[in-house]
């Protein structure tokens, strides 16, 4: 055991230390901060066409009243009487279009035609013909007889709110959207990890194979020890840079958010932040308390209730000792189950190239839960298909992470993770007897024959 | 003296190839022990086996008496042919982590660390990482790294294979200094160069098979083959009839020697008086095949063991 743990010692230390872990620790969450940052500006700020067009407009149903109200951004100009005049005007930019309504009704087919000289974008033309369809529509309505604001209150206007009634009686309000995306989320990162991490338990042990380092340390260490120590010295610097990325995202987060937003203008906004930090703050005291958050919710609550409002009462009321211990078992079973593959792979092969055909078969059932995750457990987490994934050991870290926050059977948790630690005991025996004869093995590219014949 | 350790009647197969056939050997306290063949003869095989690294199909190898265990290894110093360090640790880093590999707590093992690294004068390398290092240098971390813990047994396979000739006339040293320290040394080569200044004792394999195995004196003495020379300062005329010279060899200093094969007819005496009469004498040897000459007569033989 002490082997193990001078070996560990190793694979954590060096790992820790080294320069490129320390920068990708921080840099990390400023990148995905960045980048979530970046594409919401993208998305808000610089998406639209923000020049200001002079379009001629001849309007041959004048009851619309085109002319009137023009959209934002949106210049009219009469256009001149003769056809072949203003198209000439629109080819050499005089004007950037001329818009033709037909003295047609309007629910016709191409009752309108806009002339251009650069095609328009999908975004402009869905504004401009809902902007002439809404003219369209009062003139209807003004036909039928209805005035304006009569229009305008018999617009209606529906929200679900779920409410989920536990064995015990509690009703509590949640939501199918919040559990999907934070089940989701959890799911990715354990697909990442598993990924980012098993492949570093695979480099190490070909690294100790190329550089002939492994003869040495298995005269004085078993080399089920050596794969141990490795798999579990990985595991736990993964376990450092995820503590760290969630105390300086957490912080990050906060930070920003609250300096990005009270900053921003409207006291829907800030009101909406507030009670989103306040209701995450508080988090572990409420759940702690039963529940007792809703209130701060609840004032918020009216016929417009914002989007950080709508998320305060489910989020407080979410599971979430559950869906942590969930990800974390999880997690810690899935990727000691895949890293001793990846670390039998880094024994057996001689080089990099090599690796390829033995990846295949470990990537593809970690991939095809995902593929489950995605589809099957966010339509019906609690189907047939749902509760099969999340029982084969294969799939089940990943399925069963996004079932955790919709509520889990601790039945079916409790089999699903005795399934997973009785597969990693499996495999790390079957892989250990791959690792102990390929780390040795030089010379020609292993094939499958050869693993089978060391698995012997 | 009590052995340090022995194996016997060790047998290994790899698929079909049988890669030690029933080898028997035993390594004194205190001793070098060679390990003499040619490529391919099973030499590593066996040594991975005395490492602990692989287990014999059959047969029994004993460690200071008791039947090998993984314990043992703690005892142990190994260097195999094919070796290496983690480039991206630091030469201080490294030497530490393989102190603790071979069973020194971490105040024991930094001890030793330092105290290789000043015996060698390497304390101003201790920080660097080893893929800063020369190959040279890394060659004495390597050979540092398997004699940290002062091991009661140090196994080298193809120790001077690799090394610049500096370093394996260091190695060689430090070989014998460790000697000297009560260490056993068993290793294995394919060159002879340095088994007669180092080795006690010898085995030579070959094809998996032990061909030969004694000390070193003995086995020259029990190859004795009767030829004697005789030198002078100029060439001289021989008419012994059938005791002819096998061989005449000029010198650099000028000496000329014969090489006469001897027998119960024609002994030792009858050739000295005969050579007497010739001219002035000024050599006159029994001549002792090298290592290197049983070497090549008991491989070319096909290896048929030669009993002693």
């Amino acid at each position: 055991m002490k082997n193990i743990f001078v070996i560990f010692k190793r694979e954590y230390l060096t790992r820790v230390k080294n320069k490129t872990f320390i920068l990708m620790t921080f840099l990390a969450p400023l990148l995905m901060v960045g980048f979530y940052a970046a594409t919401i500006y993208i998305a808000t700020e610089t998406g639209d066409d923000n020049r200001t067009k002079t379009v001629y407009l001849t309007d041959y149903n004048p009851s619309l009243m085109l002319s009137n109200n023009p959209p934002a951004n949106y210049v009219f100009l009469p256009a001149p009487s003769n056809e072949d005049s203003a198209i000439a005007d629109v080819k050499s930019g005089v004007v950037f279009g001329w818009l033709k309504v037909e003295d047609r009704d309007v629910r016709v087919i191409d009752s309108a035609t806009y002339y251009t000289a650069e095609t328009p974008s999908l975004v402009e033309m869905e504004g401009l013909k809902s902007w002439i369809e809404g003219k369209a529509n009062k003139h209807q309505f003004a036909k039928l007889g209805l005035r304006e604001s009569q229009i305008d209150s018999a617009q209606s206007r529906c929200d679900i709110l779920t409410k989920e009634v536990s064995n015990s009686g509690d009703v509590q309000e949640s939501s199918s959207a919040l559990k999907s995306g934070i089940g989701f989320a959890l799911a990715f990162m354990i697909y990442i990890f598993i990924f980012v991490y098993g492949s570093m338990v695979m480099r190490s042990a070909m690294e100790e194979k190329t550089n002939r380092i492994v003869e040495v340390i298995v005269s004085s260490v078993k080399p089920f020890h050596l794969m141990m120590g490795k798999i579990l010295g990985v595991a736990a610097v993964g376990l450092t840079q995820f503590v760290a990325w969630i105390v300086l995202a957490v912080g990050l987060v906060f930070g920003i958010s609250a300096l990005f937003l009270n900053s921003g203008n409207g006291m829907s906004t800030q009101e909406a932040v507030q009670k989103g930090i306040e209701a995450r703050t508080g988090m572990a005291t409420v759940g702690a308390m039963g529940g007792d958050g809703a209130q701060v919710a609840e004032s918020g609550s009216g016929v417009a209730r914002d989007l950080a409002a709508e998320f305060t009462e489910p989020l407080s009321n979410l599971p979430y000792f559950e869906i942590i211990a969930v990800f974390l078992l999880f997690f810690v079973g899935g990727y000691l189950l895949y890293s001793s593959f990846f670390a039998a792979i880094g024994a057996a092969v001689n080089q990099e190239s090599d690796v390829q055909q033995f990846m295949m078969p470990v990537t593809l059932p970690l991939v095809f839960g995902f593929v489950i995750a995605q589809t099957v457990a966010l339509k019906a987490p609690h189907g047939a298909m749902a509760k099969l994934f999340s029982m084969i050991p294969l799939t089940s870290p990943i399925v069963m992470v996004v079932r955790a926050p919709f509520g889990v059977p601790f039945g079916e948790l409790a089999l699903s993770f005795g399934l997973l630690v009785l597969m990693f005991v499996l495999m790390v025996w079957l892989s250990s007897r791959i690792y102990r004869i390929g780390i040795l093995s030089y010379g020609k590219k292993p094939t499958w024959k050869d693993l089978w014949k060391w698995l012997r | 003296m009590s052995t340090v350790i022995e194996a016997i009647d060790v047998c290994k197969t790899f698929g079909e190839q049988r890669v030690s056939k029933n080898i028997s050997l035993a390594v004194r306290e205190g001793s070098i022990y060679g390990l003499l063949g040619p490529n391919g003869a099973g030499k590593t095989t066996l040594i991975r086996m005395l490492s602990t690294i692989t287990q014999p199909d059959s047969g029994e190898i004993r460690f200071r008496g008791d039947a090998l265990k993984e314990v043992h290894a703690h005892q142990m110093g190994y260097m195999p042919e094919e070796r290496g360090l983690y480039k991206k640790m630091t030469v201080a880093e490294q030497l530490l982590f393989f102190a603790e590999l071979r069973g020194l707590s971490n105040r024991d093992a930094k001890a030793a660390v330092k105290h290789w690294l000043q015996r060698l004068d390497m304390m101003d390398w201790a920080r660097k990482k080893v893929e800063e290092i020369s190959k040279g240098m890394a060659q004495k971390v390597q050979f540092v790294s398997c004699v940290l813990h002062n091991p009661k047994l140090l196994i080298l396979d193809e120790p001077f294979s690799g090394f610049d000739p500096v370093n394996a006339d260091l190695i060689k040293d430090l070989i014998l200094e460790l000697k000297r320290g009560g260490t056993s040394v068993i290793f294995s080569t394919h060159r002879m160069d340095n088994v007669e200044s180092l080795c006690d004792h010898l085995a030579i394999i070959h094809k998996g098979e032990k061909v030969l195995d004694g000390s070193v004196s003995e086995i020259r003495r029990n190859h004795f083959t009767g030829m004697y020379d005789v030198g002078y300062h100029e060439e001289v005329v021989w008419d012994l009839g059938e005791a002819a010279p096998l061989s005449m060899e000029k010198n650099s200093d000028g000496k000329v020697v014969y090489r006469f094969q001897t027998s119960e007819v024609f002994t030792p005496e009858h050739l000295l008086s005969a050579a007497m009469l010739k001219g002035k004498l000024v050599h006159y040897t029994e001549h002792i095949p090298s290592i290197h000459e049983i070497f090549v007569d008991t491989v070319s033989k096909g290896g048929a063991p030669i009993a002693l």
